[in-house]
């Protein structure tokens, strides 16, 4: 009964929102992220990304081969989960904030230009298409097992974040983006806590707006197809780790009628995942693109760590009580 | 006596077997197969024949084309019940008198109390096999480990058993600490290992497929015992039948209770007016339960019944390997579980204690309690009281106890000794000690004065031939009787009357008497109303005790329940009913909002 009812699945089931960094596409969505968890559930995610590469992380698509971006960025949120159209479905809204600077001294001219302050605002609905049942009641939580899960995925960026038509990097965007995706988990072994082992990927389409005020001209971005994988397993009952892909193609940007190119690129790393207590779960992980050799390829390398407190009144007032056990 | 001396006396069985099987071969051989077909732990009522809703379509079966027996009677645990099963002589001369697990004080080294099958009996498969059958047992024994106590030295002539009383069904794993690996024998050789892919309840199937296989060229009848480990717990069950009945007992065991009763009802198993015997006092009434409760308790019967399908499904195997081979029809059937359902919480019972070497142990190779991983290798479960008395419908108690629910089970006999209409009930007094003078009889072999020159005690059953043939509606008048004893408690029924002692608080530590033709939930008892009957009862029951033996334990298993169960009281349904009131909502045209008031 104690893994059954334990908070700590729910915080578990939080790690979903670790993911809800679509800002951050190159930063791909964590693994996990795609469990279900209880209606009524609430979490507050906290995620820490340190970026560097060749691209403004807030715009993978907009590679600039001469510039070094670097981004230390803080994304706060919170995230409910709720029963729609008798499916499972979680809605989110996610805020960053920090500083991106921009070091264009390659060749020994330029300048390093930096911005902080608050980005865009994402807002996430994600709704159960095929797999289980939604998790409507704490019997429904005892039996889940995700089997063989298909969601969709819509996000929007809202163009309400701090940005500056002169200057050469944002945190926010100026435009409308987003994407619509299919996250699919897998489960490959046993539905246990230190047996869980699965395959998990999001194949998702980003759709950009126009930015018509980038530093004076009209920015442009073909849509952007990413395919995200995860081979996820427990070592543990309250540890587990993953090995991540993500490989994005398309997304090439225009410039006042200067086309550049198209993305192709794969990216490679992992990630840990922790429970630290009943309702706080940390991961840690990194991941860096690997065919990046050309001048006009995506570079760029990640570090994230996240901490997620989630909670439902249920399971709080159960653990009050003593009888969480 | 040691242990060669005894295998010697045994090889002369043998020998002497071997020379009777040659006067039986002649007879070659109208005389059918025998397959025994046991369940351990199986509950009364588990059976679709028998009320269940748990499909068990293969066991039904032989239910449809034999008869259903609806009282017969086994003992109250398991290795007493086999006891009887394979010598046909009371527990308290057999070896069985009290189960070696719980041997007392005060009963070590009597002779009847040795906790293994004593060699002052004959078996069944000895004299059967000595009579030309061949004999093949699979599955549990729990009746002796020594080199003189297995199955090969008691007359099987090829066996693959499990010589203890349970354990995991995918590897050697007990669950007790001082002896931590499961003893198994194949043919007479204790095993190392265990064969690929072992499952028990499949390789059980396996190995009594092959063992008839091998011999069926020579025509000679065989005697098949299969003594399914399932449904014991834990519930160790392969993970495609464990999603069968999802959500199914989250109604919880009151209804199922219920409707199994209906069932009986409208199949002739009970008859009409039979009355639910009362929720155990510590049971919790499920309508006071959260729905988390109800779902967890319902997945542990829904794993349950999974494992009696699982089990009805390689005994569906094995019925169908011999229609192949078209022996089907020779063959005698004999479906039933050895004891009442299990409602005692075994692992609690062994692991339970922090700090103990059974809890370490429990640690490392039981500790699987995610409900997604039950059935697992290292997951322990078993249902529970309130589902044991589900299985028992309508009786009282379960397994352990000489309460109805401890000692009654469903019986089906089918096969060509069978006159009886094909799907008949028969409710007459049956008994497991029985089927050895009825098997024998069928053989046509006659039950010895003595054996190696030592008295054998009697058969203690009656054969059930005439009743099978149909020449009378039971093998026992109203003044036959039975009796038990087990851990201190007591029985005795004679005709429809059923006398009990028990200790507290599952009896009230004095005799009771029960009309069981108007009460089998034995509710109302009747020692104060019928003194005469009580009497006449519990002077049968001082000759029974003084003529078998009987010794009543200085300790038992149940000896701290007094102190460790709730106070018993009587259930009453609505009480208390603080926790049952619903919300009391006023008449609307009386509900107004609150007034303003003025401030001062």
């Amino acid at each position: 009964m104690k893994h059954a009812l334990s908070p700590s699945r729910l915080a578990s089931g939080f790690a979903f929102v670790l993911c809800l960094v679509p800002m951050l596409a190159s930063a791909q969505v964590p693994p996990r992220f795609y469990w279900k968890t209880l209606s009524g559930a609430n979490a507050f995610p906290l995620i820490y990304l340190s970026v560097s590469g060749n691209s403004n992380p807030f715009d993978p698509a907009h590679v600039v081969s001469d510039i070094e971006f670097e981004a230390e960025v803080f994304m706060v949120g919170y995230a409910k989960v709720f029963t729609l159209f008798d499916r499972s479905a979680t809605v989110a809204v996610l805020e960053t904030m920090g500083r991106v600077t921009a070091d264009t001294r390659l060749g020994g001219l330029g300048a390093i230009e930096q911005t902080t302050g608050f980005g865009d605002p994402l807002v996430e609905l994600a709704i159960g298409l095929l797999g289980p049942p939604p998790i409507k009641n704490m019997p429904d939580l005892l039996r889940y097992e995700p089997g063989f899960s298909l969601d969709l995925l819509v996000d929007l960026v809202l163009p309400i974040g701090e940005y500056d038509r002169e200057a050469a990097v944002n945190l926010g965007q100026n435009r409308w983006y987003g994407r619509v995706g299919f996250p699919i988990v897998w489960q490959l072994s046993r539905w246990v806590p230190g047996k869980r082992t699965t395959l998990e990927l999001l194949p998702s389409l980003w759709l950009y707006g126009d930015n018509d005020d980038f530093q004076g001209a009209t920015l442009e971005t073909d849509p952007m197809f990413q395919v995200e994988g995860h081979l996820t397993r427990d070592f543990g009952e309250s540890f587990w780790a993953s090995l991540d892909s993500t490989l994005m193609t398309g997304g090439k940007s225009t410039i006042q009628g200067h086309v550049g190119e198209s993305l192709s690129n794969l990216g490679v790393g992992f990630t840990m995942g922790y429970q630290l207590s009943e309702n706080l779960q940390m991961t840690a992980g990194y991941m860096a693109s690997i065919d990046d050799s050309a001048p006009t390829d995506l570079r760029m390398d990640v570090f994230k760590v996240s901490l997620v407190y989630g909670w439902h009144k249920i399971i709080e007032g159960m653990g009050r009580l003593g009888s969480a056990e | 006596m040691n242990s060669e001396s005894s295998i010697h006396r045994h090889t002369i069985v043998v020998l002497i077997a071997i020379a009777l099987a040659t006067t039986a071969m002649a007879q070659e051989d109208a005389r059918p197969n025998i397959v025994i077909l046991l369940a351990d732990d199986m509950g009364f009522a588990d059976l679709g024949s028998f009320g269940g809703e748990i499909a068990t379509p293969n066991i039904d079966a032989l239910a449809t084309a034999g008869v259903r027996f609806t009282n017969f009677y086994t003992h109250a645990s398991c290795s007493p019940t086999r006891s009887l099963l394979l010598s046909g002589v009371d527990t308290h001369l057999n070896g069985l008198g009290n189960m070696s697990e719980w041997t007392a004080p005060n009963q070590r080294g009597v002779p009847g109390y040795e906790g293994y099958l004593n060699d002052r009996v004959a078996t069944l498969p000895q004299l059967l096999r000595g009579a030309g059958y061949h004999t093949y047992m699979t599955g549990k024994w729990h009746m002796g480990k020594a080199p003189d106590k297995i199955p090969a030295a008691r007359g099987f002539e090829r066996d693959f058993s499990l010589l203890d009383g349970g354990g995991n069904y995918w590897d050697m794993t007990n669950v007790v600490a001082a002896s931590p690996r499961l003893v198994f024998t194949e043919d007479g050789s204790y095993l190392k290992s265990l064969p690929p892919d072992y499952y028990a309840t499949r390789t059980y199937t396996d190995k009594m497929i092959e063992y008839i296989e091998s011999n069926r060229e020579d025509g000679k009848p065989f005697f098949a015992y299969v003594a399914h480990q399932a449904p014991h717990d834990p519930y160790h069950l392969p993970r495609e039948w464990r999603k069968r009945h999802v959500g199914e007992y989250d109604k919880a065991w009151d209804a199922v209770r219920q409707e199994r009763l209906a069932r009986q009802i409208e199949l002739g198993i009970v008859p009409e007016g039979t009355e639910l015997s009362e929720r155990m006092w510590f049971v919790p009434d499920p309508t006071v339960l959260a729905p988390a409760s109800r779902a967890t308790l319902g997945m542990k019967m829904e794993l349950y019944a999974g494992m009696v399908e699982n089990m009805d499904f390689h005994i569906g195997r094995l019925i169908e390997y011999l229609k192949q081979i078209n022996e089907y029809d020779n063959t005698i059937f004999i479906v039933f579980g050895d004891n009442g359902a299990e409602g005692t919480d075994l692992f609690a019972m062994i692991a339970g204690s922090p700090g103990t070497l059974n809890y370490l142990w429990a640690a490392v190779n039981w500790s699987q309690t995610h409900p997604n991983s039950w059935g697992d290798p290292g997951s322990f479960v078993g249902y529970g009281p309130m589902w044991a008395q589900v299985s028992m419908t309508p009786f009282s108690q379960y397994k352990g106890w000489l309460a109805e629910g401890g000692i009654r089970n469903a019986l089906i006999v089918s096969g060509p000794v069978s006159r009886r209409s094909a799907g008949s009930i028969n409710h007459s007094f049956l008994h497991v000690a029985d089927i050895m003078p009825t098997l024998l009889e069928v053989a046509a072999v006659d039950y010895p004065e003595a054996l190696n020159g030592q008295a054998l005690p009697p058969l203690i059953g009656k054969s059930w031939v005439p009743l099978l043939s149909g020449e009378t509606e039971s093998p026992r008048t109203d003044e036959d009787w039975m009796a038990w004893e087990l851990f201190g408690n007591r029985a005795l029924r004679q005709g429809s009357w059923k006398l009990r002692w028990q200790s507290r608080p599952f009896g009230k530590g004095d005799w009771e008497l029960f009309d069981l033709a108007k009460d089998v939930a034995e509710r109302h008892d009747l020692a104060r109303e019928r003194p005469e009957k009580l009497a006449e009862m519990t002077g049968l029951w001082e000759e029974y005790a003084a003529t078998n033996n009987v010794i009543l334990p200085s300790r038992s298993v149940y000896e701290d329940l007094q102190n460790t169960l709730p106070t018993r009281f009587p259930q009453v349904p609505g009480y208390p009913p603080l926790i049952y009131k619903g919300q009391f909502v006023p008449p609307p045209e009386m509900m107004a909002e609150p007034k303003e008031g003025s401030h001062p």
